[in-house]
């Protein structure tokens, strides 16, 4: 989803993806520790956002990550 | 990360996927539209009224133009404010048909007060026909966001 996104809001990707709150921190977390993905935080109001999206790095591994799936499914 | 994937069908399974979670990401685009629509109706809105207006101007006018600039602008807040996310080409559209309609608007703004179709003594809804015409970039901006639904 994030490789589709330029940036994306935490809750859009929880949604959409079907997991929980601390299944996807915990996640984002260990990507953000790997230099894959950028979490940016920041208000709307009063209201807390997280936006995700991948760095670079993480767009060049993601699009690897693809390539071997065609090549596999091919 | 790969090596998770090893069948064919796994592998189909997980692209599959992919392209699933990239349709939801362009569904989320189209919300880009309707900042683009509050424009396009505003701007439409005052071409209507001053069309409608005498040359020296009326008090209705300037209150109905004042009023639609700021629900125009409450509204654009509130739908900017509701983007959860959004692709990469999703926002360069939308920028490029910001600048696009500034610069087509410029050229007819020019060409309107240039040929005197905006002039003294013009009825006042050349007014609108020039906006009218001003408005295709963000028209066309409209569509092709509309588009990335598909």
């Amino acid at each position: 989803m994030l490789a589709a996104a330029e940036q994306a809001e935490f809750g859009f990707v929880r949604d959409n993806v079907e997991v929980t709150d601390s299944m996807l921190s915990k996640q984002m977390s260990a990507l953000e520790q790997a230099g894959y993905v950028k979490v940016k935080k920041g208000f709307v109001g009063k209201r807390p956002r997280t936006w995700l999206s991948l760095t670079k790095e993480g767009r060049h591994r993601f699009a690897r990550h693809m390539n071997a799936l065609r090549e596999i499914a091919s | 990360m790969t090596e998770a994937y090893q069948t064919r069908e796994d592998a189909a399974a997980a692209l599959a996927e992919a392209g699933i979670r990239a349709s939801q990401v362009r569904q989320a685009d189209t919300q880009l539209r309707w900042m683009l629509l509050v424009l396009l109706a505003a701007y439409l809105g005052v071409a209507l009224l001053m069309s409608l207006s005498p040359h020296s101007g009326s008090t209705f006018a300037a209150v109905g133009i004042i009023a639609m600039l700021v629900a125009a602008v409450a509204f654009a807040v509130v739908v900017g404010v509701r983007i959860r996310a959004y692709s990469r080409a999703a926002i360069r559209l939308y920028f490029g048909t910001i600048i696009a309609f500034n610069l087509w608007n410029a050229l007819v703004t020019s060409l309107s007060t240039g040929t005197r179709f905006w002039a003294q003594g013009q009825p006042s809804y050349h007014f609108g026909i020039s906006e009218a015409v001003g408005v295709i970039p963000l028209v066309i901006g409209v569509w092709l966001l509309s588009r990335r639904r598909d």
